[in-house]
């Protein structure tokens, strides 16, 4: 695990005290991050539910995913932005919570799932695009999203009833 | 009988309580929320940027509305159920709360043009197969939808520290 001077140097960052003491900073990096999360996971939600199976607002399946997939990654990078200044804030507190460090295994999983999706059966979405079932591939990819992200969303909101402040 | 009254007898009450007192209830209610907010939202994105003209401008603004209206009407639904037993479990914590009453507001004022306007509109002027131009004032609104849409999550989050 990660060392916890190390951590406790992070948490003496300017930066991090003044997250923390700045009374309006952690609520609007909170809210901002909850934005970013709805916006990844709704966003993916309507490619994953495409690629499960369900008809969309386009018969395309590439062309909404190279249409919606930029939204995807602009929230995304939001998402780690705000996540990591909150960390900053308390990087002791959160690297030693169990649903903070689920959080970002099933991120990482999430990662890899699309990582394989999109070196495997999207190479070859040209001949399955408008197909309807899409290939079992792609369904389990979909179906693997869904439950990861699901999962991402119970976690994140579960650190804000675990984290032990006072680590 | 003032809210304040009110709040502190729902606050007696055994469900309330009850609710309070069962430690996971809250926070899996609270992420379930977060989930219907992310279907809603992410639906409200892909139609608000349609009317807007930004995205999926090939697609008819109806077939882009009938995909996400029914998504958007079971998210509102799921999220009016969890957030009524939110407010029982803590009603100090919001019926007196000025931001929990403002993103009411915003709430009720987002899903009737969302349900009722939208739809009117669609009923009234068919749209034809093919390129479709919203009109302006759709175009305004759409980007109003989205800024609400973002106020709405921003009270949401500071209910807690208000």
């Amino acid at each position: 695990m990660i060392d916890q001077a190390i951590l406790q140097q992070i948490y003496d960052l300017s930066l991090s005290a003044s997250i923390r003491e700045n009374v309006n900073a952690f609520p609007v990096i909170e809210s901002l991050h909850v934005l970013a999360v709805a916006l990844v996971f709704g966003t993916i939600l309507i490619v994953d539910l495409r690629l499960v199976g369900f008809a969309s607002y386009r018969g395309s399946a590439q062309r909404m995913v190279t249409e919606l997939l930029p939204y995807t990654w602009v929230a995304f990078v939001l998402a780690v932005v705000t996540g990591a200044l909150m960390f900053l804030s308390n990087a002791v507190a959160y690297a030693n919570n169990t649903q903070f460090l689920l959080k970002l295994v099933a991120i990482a999983i999430a990662g890899l799932n699309m990582m394989w999706f999109h070196s495997t059966t999207y190479r070859r979405i040209a001949i399955w695009d408008e197909d309807m079932p899409p290939p079992a591939a792609a369904r389990f990819a979909g179906v693997m999203s869904l439950i990861l992200w699901t999962a991402v969303i119970f976690l994140g909101r579960w650190i804000g009833f675990t984290l032990d402040l006072f680590f | 009988m003032s809210m304040v009254d009110f709040g502190d007898w729902l606050y007696a009450t055994p469900v309330s309580t009850a609710i309070r007192e069962t430690s996971w209830i809250i926070p899996n209610l609270q992420s379930i929320h977060i989930l219907a907010i992310a279907v809603l939202v992410g639906s409200a994105l892909v139609t608000e940027l349609r009317f807007a003209g930004v995205l999926a401008v090939d697609r008819p603004v109806g077939d882009v509305m009938r995909r996400f209206l029914p998504w958007m009407r079971w998210a509102l639904l799921v999220l009016l159920l969890t957030g009524v037993v939110l407010v029982v479990a803590e009603p100090g914590r919001t019926l007196t709360n000025t931001v929990f009453l403002t993103k009411m507001a915003l709430v009720a004022g987002a899903s009737l043009v969302t349900l009722q306007a939208r739809k009117s509109l669609l009923v009234a002027s068919p749209v034809q197969e093919g390129e479709t131009s919203p009109a302006e004032a759709s175009k305004a609104l759409a980007w109003l939808m989205l800024v609400v849409w973002c106020l709405v999550i921003f009270c949401g989050r500071f209910i807690a520290y208000v």
